[in-house]
């Protein structure tokens, strides 16, 4: 692993001395968190991390090292063994029901797999969010073109993603995800399925979107990405966080 | 207002989706609501039928009272009024239950008669009208204790045996109204399942996206409605063929037969009031059928 071309922008937290003060400014802010699966074994420990609203966050790491289960733990899919999440104001580990559909409407998803319904077109696709979070037709045809625009694909709205590439697929989930103007948002793997190419497509599109204010954490394994972004990366090492000065040597515990 | 358009667009679209889905299975669904909704519209028809035979048999909720020889009815009558279980006495005096008699016997002429039987045979009787059948019995009893009351009768077994044929129609259909409606609410539950799992990539999205429980189940509980609505308008129809043909049959029956059966045909009022029933019945047991197949997931997630 070479990776001595990653440089923190001057702007970006430094996850080095993770701050501990609650500051307004910071949308995600995970401390002590620890998460053990009930099989015992241990996902993420004493984990301290803030981030800042604006910031565009590389989070890498070797697969199993705990990334998924950071961002899982950032939209509540799994809670936290012991420790606090908070996310744009919410006690993440406290949420239930109708609190955390509340949340994870501020916060847009995309998976390494796209997760996008087979039986429905490219527009179903990004409608069928506003249709799940309640958002009346008017509305809903009057976001889908920008959302359609902002990806580039404004071409393939009535195609059916078997259709489509993969970067075109995952392009669809990144429109699905920001269709509803979230101010986060979390991409696990983006670019894992996708060729270099496609995958800069991907990264140029989330800069994008970084660019207009919306917080964007992005969990990657592709070292090359992360050094042709010049984005803040912290890395998860056996469930513990590295800040970038120790980033090329991660000590295993 | 808007919010509200916005969700009946939804939740219809859903629904629709949803029973597309469904395929063959609806069928096994609202086939099944049907068939209990028929067999319980049945057993509630013949329910109501025999109550209304019963209630032809209104002048068998009668006491007759034959008094001993020489005893006034007159006198009696309001002593006898005084009983709890009675709704009306009236007087029938030998007099004029000769004369019935005689004219019924075709005699011409009631004085010759009586000088043959050397004066009148019969005594005078009350016919006393209980509240309801269960108390005639012990009505009769009671009547039988008093002084100058030679014999009491009263059609006590014909009653009875439609009141218990009564009861014994609703006990069973009543077991086999249960069973059935465990098993269409099994059986919705299984469609119903299985159109969530198809639709389980849609489910886990929707979860993601933050939809809300109930607007991820609403549609389902809808389509458990659905089935039972269907369910219900298919038995309605069954039964109401069902008594055109018995009409037709006893058209053609003599007049006799029309005139028992009479009591059988439901009027207007029941017959919408069945629909409403089947209704409200069918749909109950498609929301319990779906609420159970999406609390499982529920459960899950």
């Amino acid at each position: 692993m070479s990776q001595s071309s990653v440089k923190p922008p001057a702007h970006a937290p430094n996850p080095e001395v993770p701050p501990v003060s609650e500051a307004d400014d910071a949308i995600v802010a995970l401390r002590d968190v620890t998460k053990t699966y009930v099989s015992g074994s241990k996902a993420l420990i004493d984990l301290n991390l803030e981030i800042k609203r604006g910031d565009f966050l590389f989070i890498t790491g070797p697969s199993g090292s705990g990334k998924s289960t950071l961002l899982k733990l950032l939209y509540g899919e799994e809670r936290a063994t012991a420790g606090r999440v908070l996310v744009d104001g919410f006690n993440v580990c406290e949420l239930r029901g109708d609190r955390l559909s509340e949340l994870r409407r501020r916060i847009g998803i995309v998976f390494q797999d796209y997760k996008l319904i087979p039986r429905r077109t490219v527009a179903e696709n990004i409608a069928f969010v506003l249709w799940a979070q309640g958002f009346d037709r008017k509305e809903i045809e009057r976001r889908l073109p920008p959302a359609l625009k902002m990806v580039g694909l404004p071409h393939k709205a009535n195609s059916f993603p078997e259709e489509l590439s993969g970067g075109e697929q995952q392009r669809v989930s990144i429109a699905r995800a920001i269709v509803n103007t979230p101010p986060i948002l979390l991409a696990d793997e983006p670019t894992g399925n996708l060729d270099a190419d496609n995958s800069w497509q991907v990264i140029k599109i989330l800069r994008k979107l970084n660019a207009i204010g919306i917080t964007v954490i992005v969990t990657t394994h592709d070292e090359a990405l992360i050094r042709q972004s010049n984005h803040s990366v912290v890395q998860l090492c056996n469930g513990r966080l590295y800040s970038p000065k120790r980033y090329n040597q991660p000590k295993a515990n | 207002m808007l919010l509200s358009l916005t969700k009946t667009n939804y939740l219809l679209r859903e629904t629709l989706l949803g029973l597309r889905r469904g395929g063959w299975m609806n069928w096994a669904a609202i086939s099944t609501v049907a068939v209990l909704l028929f067999l319980f519209g049945i057993s509630l028809q013949s329910s109501w039928q025999l109550e209304g035979l019963l209630n032809r048999f209104g002048s068998q909720l009668e006491v007759s009272v034959y008094l001993d020889t020489g005893i006034q009815a007159r006198e009696l009558k309001p002593l006898v009024e005084r009983f709890p279980d009675v709704s009306e006495v009236s007087v029938v005096s030998k007099e004029e239950a000769w004369a019935n008699l005689v004219s019924d016997l075709g005699l011409s002429e009631i004085s010759g008669a009586t000088h043959q039987l050397e004066g009148n045979p019969l005594v005078d009787e009350l016919k006393v009208k209980a509240k309801s059948s269960q108390v005639v019995p012990g009505l009769a009893e009671k009547l039988a204790k008093l002084s100058g009351v030679d014999e009491v009768q009263y059609v006590d077994e014909a009653v009875q045996r439609v009141a218990e044929l009564n009861r014994g129609i609703r006990w069973v259909s009543f077991v086999i109204v249960m069973v059935l409606t465990l098993t269409a609410i099994a059986v919705i539950t299984t469609t119903i399942r299985l159109i969530v799992l198809a639709r389980r990539r849609e489910i886990e999205v929707m979860q993601l996206v933050g939809a809300t429980t109930s607007w991820i189940y609403l549609p389902f509980l809808l389509q458990g409605v659905v089935f039972g609505l269907a369910g219900a308008a298919i038995a309605w129809i069954l039964l109401l063929s069902l008594q055109q043909f018995f009409r037709h049959l006893l058209a053609q029956q003599p007049e006799f037969v029309q005139l028992l059966t009479s009591g059988l045909q439901l009027s207007l009022l029941r017959t919408i009031l069945l629909a409403g029933i089947l209704l409200g019945f069918g749909s109950l047991v498609g929301v319990m059928g779906s609420l159970f197949a999406v609390r499982k997931i529920t459960l899950k997630s």
